[in-house]
């Protein structure tokens, strides 16, 4: 049975915002140097961290204090150079691509954030005993 | 892990790069027919050289993800020549009566000014996304 203040969801909703941020961070960064010549646009890849969480590791993390699984999160993302055609002046960056990125991203965010603020609230119900 | 506030910095590096091609932009349009510059040569056109900047955030110090902002290398001269009219009566000509005036054209400054107000709009946008996002996760505080 799992409880209400199960570390794994909460977790995996941090993963996810994590992931939108730094998908935020690297759009914004790619937006900046939209007209630097030879820049190359950059995403965001975690593609290594999922495989890592796919691969069973051991389950015994019941600790209440999820220090572990919390440091695990944030390594793993790595920016990767987008693919994509060049400008003349080499620069391959594109407005329409970084902005749809922002867009998805802040829907994930958003999406995390409400799931999250909704696992709290189970657990603050719970806290005050049902009131 | 990088920070949001990171990318707010990355937008306004761009915001004042974006600012100051503008400005160079305006300032090309202003003196299209200067014909007397400090050296006493004709105005010449000015153009923006722009670099990336990683490196300046706490992130990218670690080799992380971060925010890789932008900043202006440099202002540099245009060196392609001078235009020729032939204007006789005009204080500056020549003994042939042909004027030096600036390489300044018209149509290249247009473009550049809507390029750049076009990228400020964008790192504009950008900011008020991240900003949204900040404010989303402060919500999770709330009671």
């Amino acid at each position: 049975m799992s409880s209400i203040s199960e570390s794994s969801v909460i977790t995996a909703l941090r993963r996810q915002m994590t992931i939108a941020v730094a998908k935020q961070v690297a759009s914004a960064g790619n937006l900046a140097n939209i007209d630097t010549p030879n820049y190359k646009a950059k995403e965001v890849t975690f593609a290594d961290t999922l495989k890592g969480k796919l691969t069973p590791t051991a389950p015994a993390s019941n600790s209440t204090f999820p220090t572990k699984s919390a440091t695990a999160v944030d390594p793993g993302i790595t920016l990767k150079e987008a693919d994509g055609p060049e400008r003349r002046d080499g620069n391959t960056v594109q407005l329409d691509r970084e902005m749809l990125t922002m867009s998805r991203a802040a829907g994930d965010f958003a999406a995390a954030q409400t799931a999250l603020a909704a696992k709290f609230r189970l657990v603050r119900y719970a806290i005050n005993e049902s009131k | 892990m990088s920070t949001l506030y990171g990318a707010i910095s990355a937008s306004a590096t761009a915001l004042d790069a974006e600012r100051t091609r503008i400005e160079v932009a305006v300032s090309n349009m202003a003196n299209a027919e200067s014909t007397r510059s400090t050296d006493g040569q004709p105005y010449r056109r000015r153009d923006v050289m722009l670099a990336s900047e990683p490196g300046q955030t706490f992130e990218a110090a670690l080799g992380q993800a971060g925010a890789v902002g932008v900043r202006v290398a440099g202002i540099v001269q245009d060196q392609t020549p001078f235009r020729r009219r032939y204007e006789p009566s005009h204080p500056d000509a020549d003994a042939d009566g042909f004027v030096m005036l600036p390489n300044v054209d018209g149509e290249q400054e247009m473009v550049d000014m809507l390029g750049a107000a076009r990228a400020y709009q964008a790192n504009i946008a950008a900011i008020g996304m991240i900003r949204e996002m900040v404010a989303k996760s402060l919500e999770l505080g709330k009671g």
